[in-house]
């Protein structure tokens, strides 16, 4: 075959001008990485890098690579680069392109000459229009570098003759004024281009054509991977950063240091002392703490848990095992989804409607329980209900066959199969719902800064009465507070009401850490059982 | 009320005397003592249920009663008990729904009724809660419209549609086709735990971090600014995209891919001409779902927005933030009674109920999908 010849003939140079494709793709990177740290304030772009001015910095890279991947489609069009581009850059990249030249044309029109509605309108239309037909009809080498090459060379111009310097400013003239400023806009365009052209360089580097459109494809996706990752340990990590300092503050170890606590009639003092978790919020407190936010979080969660899960799992086995399938088995189904997503502040307002007028009066721990309760049910039914659908039916047909009956099968065979994947689902569930605020915030939201004598004792807040219903609990009919609720009124209160606490800033970080302890706790509780479950079903 | 054609009636007659045949075979087959147990038992689970809805401190009677009796009928007729408790709690599931429906309504029902407006002489209950555009629920004339916040919150969710629909699906389809085993181990959790961070957090961040840089950035007076509201939730709704379309990507049958790949195509040809146009349902119930969770995210812009109602100017100008239909609600609750508490029911029930339409149609457009798919193999 003669194209076989032919390909292996040009590999040999393709790998010197893949090397120029790679190293553009290198430079824009650095390039996206550097506008970023413009952009989060790193480094400010008044500053100088070597003696060169930042902005001026960030044109010149943006033309350089402009002009080199311009010059990489030009001198694949001319036949200097061997690379196997198809006859059109396709119609998404020229939708995509014109519409990014159409703004870029619109604004400078606008902005920069001070045209009105219908000649900025008409420049953007031609610039916009000009954009599809240089990405459309070429080939696909032209097509898909000459536009994105030639912004970046427009914007790395703008930002070198400094027409957009460190201080300009676009002020957008509205009621409620905003402006875009130079240190946000410079970084952004810069992030832009750079992805742009980033991307143009990776189809280069792919030789065009299909595999070209993979290699550019496969840039971004990664891309978008990597920074969904990033987001995520940015969050944690500064959150982390900002909290330690308050959560560990006065901690100390030794016998006898810590509080002593009456545990069935014995009395014994904690070998450590953790104010941040053991204390309350009190004037004389050397430590301020959230001792009753973590006590009204676990007795929440317990709450729930105790409400949802024997419901959930019965609804689940209910309409898994017993029911045929058809028109009830759909409704339930349409039902269970539509609670898991009902928004939480829903369950909050039904929470007051319902539950709170019947439960004292009043706003309590015990509508908290059930409120959260009855969010975690849908998704407890969901989890069960797929863990029970996996149990091979085989299983079910070997037990019957033993002649035992329908439940005894269930609870010997379905459920214990199942368990694993019920058991995930709950813990990721009670993840979610520990760290939900709306709805408790409608429904068993107490005071601002609790105090260490407001930590709620369920078990011994249980006493006998001689009228319906005999059994009462004023623990459990008392507003109390959680770590989500605490967190929330601490940012919102008022100065008066928090007054005890020192140092604000540290307290609210720090309650924002062991907040996002407790839930991902869950959660890495949750995913590990599921991991380990999953690895015991390969081994068998 | 319309009437059924005749077959479908015969065919609802017919299956109706099915369904009493069949629980006339069940009562004729069951044990008379366990049949009286768990009618004892369910009649007084009923029985605290209607004294739960009428406030009776006599409730905990017939609940003790329901505990007896199932307990009894769980060592004597485990068969028969077991069946029923699970028909219980599947009721009850169903049951929840409707409660939550019925309760949201009827308190919302007095500002409905407050807000009519004659028009043309037909009086039209709600009417003025649209068309208006003043929440002023203190100083005369008393307005609860509920425009600016539905205005807020169309905002916001556009927003965070735009952040969350094409991040959220290339990163399905970065996990579902493209990323090797050990990378997807990772990322996988990774969008889990960006599910599990608690909302409140995600707003604390943005109050102390993203809406001071914000109002730096753009020269804003104040605080709170639509667009980092609808990227914050953005982000939030980011994991359900994720997980939804992943398993739409994921129930596109291996065959439909190999055959392609066969056929000489790289990758991502297999991706954009393969699996995502079949998929096509799957991941716009995906972004549907996502689209729900942004409109229902109460915390962020709660704690991120100025909470005060009323209409940015222009409209289109996201660089202000006034209040959405949750964090009117969040913010509000606490000094709200009468009307105006009755006005936040109301903001209650539109969403709930846009919620509510947006999962069945995403439901209904995977099912469809699944059907397809199903078929094709």
């Amino acid at each position: 075959m003669a194209g076989a010849v032919e390909s292996e003939l040009v590999s040999e140079d393709t790998s010197e001008t893949e090397a120029v494709a790679a190293a553009a793709v290198g430079v824009a990177a650095i390039l996206f990485a550097l506008s970023l740290a413009a952009l989060f304030e790193l480094v400010t772009i008044t500053d100088t890098l070597a003696g060169v001015p930042m902005v001026a910095l960030l044109g010149a890279l943006l033309l350089l690579l402009g002009l080199g991947v311009v010059g990489f489609g030009v001198g694949s069009r001319l036949g200097y680069v061997a690379t196997n581009p198809r006859p059109s850059a396709g119609l998404v990249a020229a939708v995509a392109f014109s519409g990014i030249w159409f703004v870029v044309g619109g604004l400078v029109a606008s902005q920069t000459f001070g045209l009105g509605t219908i000649g900025w309108g008409g420049v953007a239309f031609v610039t916009g229009g000009l954009a599809f037909a240089v990405t459309a009809l070429p080939r696909e080498d032209i097509g898909s570098t000459l536009p994105a090459g030639l912004l970046a060379v427009f914007a790395g111009a703008v930002f070198v003759t400094g027409l957009i310097g460190p201080g300009w400013v676009w002020d957008l003239g509205w009621e409620q004024s905003a402006s875009f400023n130079a240190e946000f806009t410079i970084p952004v365009i810069t992030a832009f281009c750079s992805l742009l052209v980033a991307w143009g360089a990776a189809k280069s580097y792919g030789g065009f054509g299909a595999r070209g459109r993979h290699v550019g494809a496969y840039l971004l996706v990664y891309l978008n991977a990597l920074s969904i990752i990033a987001v995520l340990f940015l969050l944690v990590a500064f959150t982390v950063f900002k909290g330690l300092p308050g959560l560990f503050n006065g901690l100390s170890f030794g016998l006898g240091t810590g509080p002593e606590t009456t545990l069935f009639g014995f009395t014994f003092a904690w070998p450590l002392s953790w104010p941040f978790v053991m204390n309350g919020v009190a004037l004389l407190n050397d430590v301020n703490g959230v001792l009753p936010a973590i006590a009204g979080t676990i007795w929440l969660v317990i709450g729930a848990v105790l409400f949802a899960v024997p419901l959930g799992v019965g609804a689940a086995v209910f309409i898994t095992e017993y029911a045929e399938h058809g028109r009830f088995t759909q409704v339930v189904e349409i039902a269970t989804n539509g609670l898991w997503s009902t928004p939480s502040i829903v369950f909050g307002l039904f929470g007051l409607a319902f539950l709170v007028p019947r439960l004292g009066n009043g706003k309590s721990l015990l509508a908290g329980m059930l409120t959260l309760g009855f969010m975690l049910l849908p998704l407890v039914v969901i989890t069960s209900r797929e863990a029970m659908l996996a149990v091979p039916d085989e299983y079910r047909d070997a037990s019957a066959a033993l002649g035992v009956t329908k439940w005894q099968t269930i609870r010997s065979i379905v459920l214990p199969a199942a368990l694993p994947g019920i058991v995930t689902g709950i813990i990721l569930g009670v993840g979610r719902i520990a760290g939900e605020t709306a709805p408790i915030l409608l429904t068993m939201s107490g005071s601002v800064a609790p105090p260490g004598s407001q930590t709620v004792d369920v078990i011994g807040g249980f006493q006998f009465i001689s009228s319906p219903p005999f059994v009462e609990n004023p623990e459990l009919l008392q507003a109390t507070s959680a770590l989500p609720y605490q967190l929330y009124s601490l940012i919102t209160a008022g100065v008066g009401q928090s007054s005890n606490i020192a140092n604000i800033e540290q307290f609210r970080w720090a309650t924002a850490l062991i907040l996002l302890v407790v839930v991902l706790g869950f959660y890495a509780v949750g995913i590990a059982t599921r991991y380990y479950f999953r690895r015991k079903l390969q081994h068998e | 009320m319309t009437i059924l054609p005749d077959k479908d009636a015969g065919d609802l007659r017919a299956a109706a005397r099915r369904e009493v045949q069949r629980g006339r075979d069940f009562v004729d087959e069951a044990d008379p003592e366990a049949l009286v147990t768990v009618t004892v038992a369910s009649v007084a689970l009923l029985a605290a249920f209607v004294g739960f809805l009428a406030v009776s401190s006599l409730t905990a009677i017939p609940f003790v009663v329901f505990l007896v009796a199932s307990g009894y009928g769980w060592f004597r007729h485990q068969e028969l008990t077991a069946r029923v408790l699970t028909l219980t709690t599947t009721v009850s599931t169903i049951l929840i729904l409707g409660l939550i429906l019925v309760f949201i309504f009827v308190e919302a029902w007095p500002t409905v009724e407050y807000a009519t407006v004659t028009v043309f002489g037909l009086p039209i209950p709600g009417l003025r809660l649209f068309i208006d555009t003043r929440w002023s629920p203190v100083s005369p004339p008393i307005r609860y419209s509920l425009v600016p916040m539905i205005h807020g919150t169309v905002l916001v969710t556009i927003i965070a549609t735009a952040v969350a629909a094409p991040l959220g699906v290339a990163a399905a389809l970065f996990l579902s086709e493209i990323a090797p085993r050990a990378v997807r181990e990772v990322v996988k959790p990774g969008v889990e735990i960006l599910a599990g961070i608690p909302s409140i957090v995600y707003g604390f961040i943005g109050f102390t971090i993203l809406s001071p840089w914000a109002s730096d950035q753009f020269s804003i007076v104040g605080q709170g600014t639509y667009l980092f509201v609808g990227v914050v939730v953005g982000l939030m709704a980011l994991p359900t995209v994720v997980s939804v379309a992943e398993d739409a990507l994921n129930s596109v049958p291996e065959s439909m891919k190999s055959g392609s790949l066969a056929l000489g195509t790289t990758d991502w040809q297999t991706m954009t001409s393969i699996t995502l146009p079949a998929a096509f349902s799957g991941v716009s119930a995906a972004v549907l779902l996502g689209v729900g969770r942004a409109i229902g995210e109460t915390m962020a812009a709660t704690v991120m927005l100025r909470g005060s109602p009323g209409l940015t100017k222009p409209l289109y100008n996201v660089f202000y933030g006034n209040d959405t239909l949750t964090s009117l609600i969040a913010a509000n609750y606490g000094d709200a009674d009468g009307l105006q508490l009755s006005a936040l029911f109301v903001a209650g029930v539109i969403l709930f109920v846009t919620v509510l339409f947006l999962s069945i149609g995403s439901q209904y457009i995977e099912a469809r999908m699944r059907k397809k798919l199903g078929g094709a193999e």
